[in-house]
């Protein structure tokens, strides 16, 4: 079909909205923070350019590399742990077990309640006082093990990261699907030369599911490292700044009216995210978009 | 040859127990939290302290009624609603007018700007609160309802087109074609023709949309301030001051907060399943 001239001022005018909303918030943001962390700037005053200054102030702060560390760590957890998790369950149900759309309803239900929400509700359960936790655990004979979990050094951090490493539902959602869509004949073929079935999914689900797996580890990760309304709501980065990420970093240095800190450290977090884009896909392939 | 398929029984049937293990807790893992919270809701304080595992003795439904008088989160629910419902139609109006350019027609730039709106999916935005604090200043749009709308509008914007593309572009060109003989113009084409052939993709995108901006905190913090404007999730930040030790009516008010996704949830489940498996996998 030939595009008309009608057509072009037709796409021109299409396109006009979400391309301007899409540079505005997506492209200008990215460029104007990368400016701002090379200047001193309250937001009030005019700023001034003071060059890597800013960097070289975040990274001395035991604060932020401790940010980072968290953040990786969780990118780490998410991608790694996580995400094969889900694919185990994905390849699980795409036998059918029985009951098997309800399983995959109730792992989803989770990801449709907020952040905030949840956040609020483990912050019941790991309550020392009356919370869930220390409750089952005192139900089943381990009350040595209590303790209040967001409130020590050790148990903080694994407390806030791990809660949400078992709702993988989005994530099993996508690989469900990827493995639904690939073709009966390798598993018969595979069925003649008597392979089990653990094998088949080894040598044959796998591999083929690979592109949806790939994806899913770079969203996860990429959820890892810009984690904010979990840390903000259980604990705002303590005990003794345990369990800052670098999100709450960032929104706690602009709340200081620090902005050139404050940009310098999303810098960093964007700088990051890449890093694990490009590592995922050079080192797992190329089948993502 | 008996010894090893009595071997082999063995491990199928310990396999097959450990999956169904796997299988269960997982399900009690994402659903026993919020039934917990959800019974607690409807305790008195001193039975919730005193036995976290019990049923209520009498159903608290005063619970409720005083969750919805001190937290003020009818407002808020109002306030949500309006935000998200006009966000949402914005996004999907806005994307698929976008989505309709770059899937059905050829020229120049098209495929980069396809990167470009895919690639919109992994910037964290989180990490763009300075940006987004001084235009949405600069807009005079701070604190108000307006900015949080525009805000939410863009941030689904790669989502949505992205999910709308898809389902676009498998739409039959004779379709069109004979549109076009017919003399119908870009605009009839794309209101009686396309629009109505991708409506399952734009109300899997809208759905994303809504459940995102209904579920949006960072911005709503960031960007408001007063309790006239507050959303629905920046509430229930403030529950623990407002609730103070009153924990039942705090979690009344959090399982009121969470119904509105709940029944988002059961309505459109088909849509949001088939919109990760569309969009996500055959990008």
């Amino acid at each position: 079909m030939k595009t008309t001239k009608q057509d072009k001022v037709g796409i021109a005018l299409f396109l006009l909205p979400g391309v301007a909303l899409f540079l505005a918030f997506f492209i200008f943001p990215v460029i104007y923070v990368a400016g701002v962390s090379l200047t001193e700037w309250t937001g009030f005053t005019k700023a001034s350019f003071v060059g890597i200054d800013n960097y070289i102030k975040i990274f001395k702060d035991p604060v932020f590399t401790r940010s980072i560390i968290n953040n990786i760590v969780w990118a780490l957890v998410a991608g790694f742990i996580q995400v094969p998790i889900a694919a185990l369950v994905a390849i699980l149900l795409s036998f059918k077990p029985k009951g098997w759309k309800m399983f995959r309803t109730v792992y989803f239900f989770p990801q449709v309640i907020s952040g905030i929400a949840l956040a609020t509700l483990w912050a019941a359960i790991f309550n020392a006082e009356y919370g869930l936790l220390n409750g089952i655990l005192e139900l089943v004979g381990l009350s040595g093990l209590t303790r209040n979990w967001l409130g020590t050094l050790e148990s903080a951090f694994p407390s806030v990261l791990l809660y949400w490493v078992l709702y993988i539902g989005y994530f099993m959602v996508i690989i469900f699907a990827d493995v639904q869509g690939i073709s009966e004949e390798y598993y018969e073929a595979a069925e003649i030369d008597g392979a089990s079935r653990f094998m088949q999914s080894l040598y044959i689900t796998l591999p083929l599911a690979k592109g949806s797996i790939v994806t899913c580890m770079t969203l996860a990760m990429i959820n890892g490292i810009r984690q904010f309304e979990q840390v903000y709501m259980l604990t705002n980065g303590g005990p003794g700044n345990r369990t800052s990420v670098m999100v709450l970093y960032l929104y706690k240095e602009m709340q200081a009216f620090s902005y050139g800190t404050s940009s310098a450290a999303a810098v960093v977090l964007i700088f990051v995210g890449s890093l694990i884009i490009l590592g995922l896909n050079k080192t797992l392939g190329k089948e993502t978009h | 040859m008996v010894k090893s398929s009595k071997n082999f029984r063995l491990i199928s049937v310990i396999g097959s127990i450990l999956k169904w293990f796997f299988l269960i807790f997982l399900f009690v893992y994402a659903l026993f939290p919020l039934i917990w919270l959800t019974i607690s809701s409807l305790k008195t304080n001193a039975e919730f302290m005193a036995s976290p595992f019990s049923l209520p003795e009498t159903w608290q439904w005063g619970n409720y009624v005083k969750a919805l008088t001190v937290s003020g989160i009818a407002r808020m629910m109002f306030n949500s609603v309006v935000i998200s419902v006009a966000a949402t139609l914005l996004n999907v109006l806005i994307t698929s007018m976008s989505a309709y350019a770059v899937s059905r027609f050829e020229f120049k730039g098209n495929n980069l700007l396809q990167m470009m709106f895919s690639a919109g999916v992994l910037v964290p935005l989180n990490a763009l609160m300075v940006p987004y604090f001084i235009l949405i200043t600069r807009l005079k749009l701070d604190n108000t309802m307006l900015g949080l709308i525009l805000v939410y509008t863009a941030i689904g914007i790669p989502i949505s087109t992205f999910i709308t593309t898809g389902f676009m572009r498998s739409i039959p060109r004779e379709l069109e074609e004979s549109a076009v003989i017919d003399g119908a113009n870009f605009y009839v084409r794309f209101k009686s023709v396309i629009l109505p052939l991708s409506r399952t993709g734009i109300v899997t995108a809208g759905t994303f949309q809504f459940l995102t901006c209904w579920n949006e905190f960072v911005y709503a913090n960031l960007l408001t301030s007063s309790p006239e404007v507050r959303t629905v999730q920046l509430g229930i930040r403030y529950f623990t001051n407002q609730f103070s030790t009153d924990y039942v009516s705090m979690y009344a008010a959090i399982v009121i907060s969470i119904v509105p996704s709940i029944i988002a949830y059961m309505l459109f489940q088909n849509q949001i399943i088939s919109g990760l498996t569309s969009g996500a996998v055959k990008g």
